[in-house]
């Protein structure tokens, strides 16, 4: 079983790479479970049609965690992928990370946490140890950051290596760096930037996502590029993608940038 | 956990900040405390308030409530929790209720204060309780009378009287204190006003800011001292009185701070210690050495001064090889707490004998 788990700054395409990544290894026959470890639980929108499955954490606060199934809390999207969303508290109160802690403890108990691949979702910045969680021993494995050109894309990475380069000193940590995923926001020299940022903190890009407005389009639709336009060119660089992480065997411990060395590293890329 | 724990990791003198606001907000007796948090920050406070009113032949039950918090109420957050505690407090009819925080509810950001803002007919006041935050037993005491104070109003009436600010109640000799305090109070025709806080009422602590004087029990309370001037203008001493000469300063302060002649009342109180000390002149020419009564606590100047000067006054010999005698944690209060310690000495003193 592998488990992979996305991570990047909000809004810069986890959830469309996740559901995508998800929805192409499932193509190729593979059993896939995707966690959405967001509060806005909206990681597997795409694949089930743009309905809102029911949160974990939903049925923990109407029902309490006792009388929860497997059947409740995991939804069929496209290509059989099992989708669930952890859910969390309302905007504002409570302790959304300790909710992401419940909802794993719950899926363990459930036995639901098994397949060919697990693919978390996790929310941008790794805020507090419970949205560390999917990093954990027993969890995922391999992290993906999902990033931009943009520079707070790649400090939000860099924070997120950060997180992983702690984790990896403790001693039955198995979890390392998978690689890099730029997904381009068409920016000037971005693919290189994306490239030498992986180099600097000790990883690699594994793969270069170009923008493009099928994605739109298909999200608009309600569905993943692999199901709204499954001949497309883009259907084409997430099955590469998909065919990449399923068979990457190479991760590393980052080595995270200082602030002060991040900017210099902006001020070489970026055209004033 | 281990069996012989050394002194300077026993946190003997920290303390939990809700433990010390609990000590102050459960002696207005027809409050109910609520405590919002999970069970066992109750628990273990009842247990301590319970067994330390029984040493003082107190039976009645300290009036504490939990919340209840689980696992659920940190996910979601716990303000529904904290809703219905306050319905079950009250259906207990108190005349006011504190709301005190705990750990987890200031981490997962509750807010206490704007759910007590709501109008029950009765007061609700939130104390902040938080042990994490870095307080100690002291800063829940402090806390907490200036959360019951708020229940009193600005006052201009004065009357020729003194508060005692911040009695000790978790201390097996609290009673004891205040009688001493109230006894030399009395030599100078100034009644007690207000025990602020113990055994009072919620109505009672209207008269706050009705004495001429505040007595704080000691100088750890000058911020609430400067508080209650603030507020009330009442000005204060910054401590009970401690030691023989300090009992007579102690009335002479007060008398200055009142615009009563303290003359007298010094005198009369000077032959009382000396008559005192005529009990124990016994122990004259007696060997003793004094120490730290526990590893973790530093030489206080203040409470070694009270030691030489017993010693000076019984005709007692320093010696490094005399009888060890712990001084006294915390000090003496009054020339009746003089007296109390001078007996433990004595019993020291002859059992070495023996």
């Amino acid at each position: 079983m592998k488990q992979i788990a996305l991570y990047g700054k909000g809004g810069i395409g986890k959830s469309t790479t996740a559901a995508n990544l998800s929805a192409a290894l499932a193509e190729d026959g593979l059993d896939i479970l995707q966690i959405g470890c967001d509060p806005k639980h909206d990681s597997t929108r795409m694949l089930v049609h743009g309905t809102w499955i029911p949160t974990v954490l939903d049925l923990i606060r109407e029902r309490g965690d006792t009388n929860i199934t497997v059947e409740d809390v995991v939804y069929r999207g496209f290509g059989g992928v099992r989708c669930v969303e952890a859910g969390g508290p309302e905007p504002g109160i409570g302790c959304a990370g300790r909710g992401i802690i419940a909802t794993f403890q719950l899926l363990e108990r459930l036995d639901a946490l098994k397949g060919d691949v697990i693919v978390y979702d996790v929310l941008g910045d790794v805020v507090c140890g419970g949205f560390a969680m999917p990093m954990r021993e027993g969890y995922a494995r391999e992290i993906y950051l999902v990033t931009s050109g943009e520079l707070m894309s790649i400090y939000a990475a860099n924070n997120i290596a950060r997180a992983i380069a702690r984790l990896s000193r403790r001693a039955r940590s198995r979890c390392s760096l998978g690689g890099v995923i730029c997904n381009a926001k068409n920016i000037e020299g971005e693919r290189e930037l994306v490239e030498e940022f992986a180099r600097r903190i000790n990883s690699r890009m594994i793969a270069y996502i170009p923008r493009s407005r099928i994605v739109q389009v298909a999200e608009l639709q309600k569905q993943t590029v692999i199901e709204y336009a499954p001949e497309s060119e883009q259907a084409g660089v997430y099955r590469d993608l998909a065919r990449l992480v399923y068979g990457n065997d190479m991760t590393s411990i980052p080595t995270p940038m200082e602030m002060d060395e991040i900017e210099s590293f902006a001020l070489e890329f970026v055209q004033v | 956990m281990r069996s012989n724990p050394s002194p300077s990791s026993s946190s003997r003198f920290e303390g939990c900040t809700l433990t010390g606001a609990l000590s102050v907000a459960t002696e207005v007796r027809d409050a109910v405390c609520v405590i919002h948090g999970p069970a066992g920050c109750t628990h273990h406070n009842f247990s301590l308030l319970h067994a330390t009113n029984l040493s003082n032949d107190r039976g009645d039950l300290p009036r504490l409530l939990s919340s209840h918090l689980l696992e659920n109420d940190i996910i979601f957050g716990g303000e529904d929790a904290l809703e219905t505690a306050l319905e079950q407090a009250l259906a207990l009819s108190p005349a006011s209720i504190f709301v005190l925080s705990t750990c987890i509810v200031e981490t997962i950001g509750d807010d206490v204060a704007a759910v007590c803002t709501k109008d029950r007919g009765v007061p609700v006041i939130p104390i902040p309780t938080a042990g994490f935050l870095g307080g100690v037993f002291e800063t829940g005491v402090r806390n907490a009378l200036s959360a019951v104070a708020s229940l009193a109003r600005p006052s201009s009436e004065k009357s020729i009287s003194a508060n005692l600010i911040g009695e000790k109640n978790l201390e097996y000799g609290v009673d004891e204190n205040a009688a001493e305090v109230n006894r030399l109070l009395k030599r100078l025709g100034l009644p007690v006003n207000l025990r602020f806080v113990r055994g009072i009422m919620t109505r009672d602590v209207s008269r706050l800011g009705a004495a001429a004087v505040n007595i704080l029990r000691e100088p750890a309370l000058r911020v609430v001292g400067e508080e209650l001037k603030r507020r009330y203008g009442t000005p204060y001493i910054k401590s009970f009185p401690i030691g023989l000469g300090g009992t007579c300063r102690f009335l002479e302060e007060v008398g200055r701070v009142c615009g009563i002649d303290s003359l007298t009342a010094v005198e009369e109180e000077r032959a009382y210690q000396t008559a005192m000390l005529e009990r124990f002149d016994d122990l004259a020419g007696k060997r003793v050495c004094f120490q730290s009564p526990h590893p973790m606590l530093r030489g206080d100047p203040e409470v070694e001064a009270i030691c030489a000067e017993c010693a000076d006054a019984l005709g007692l010999i320093i010696d490094p090889d005399g009888v060890a005698i712990p001084s006294p944690y915390p000090p003496p209060v009054g020339t009746a707490g003089v007296g109390r310690m001078l007996n433990r000495w004595r019993v020291l003193i002859r059992e070495r004998g023996r």
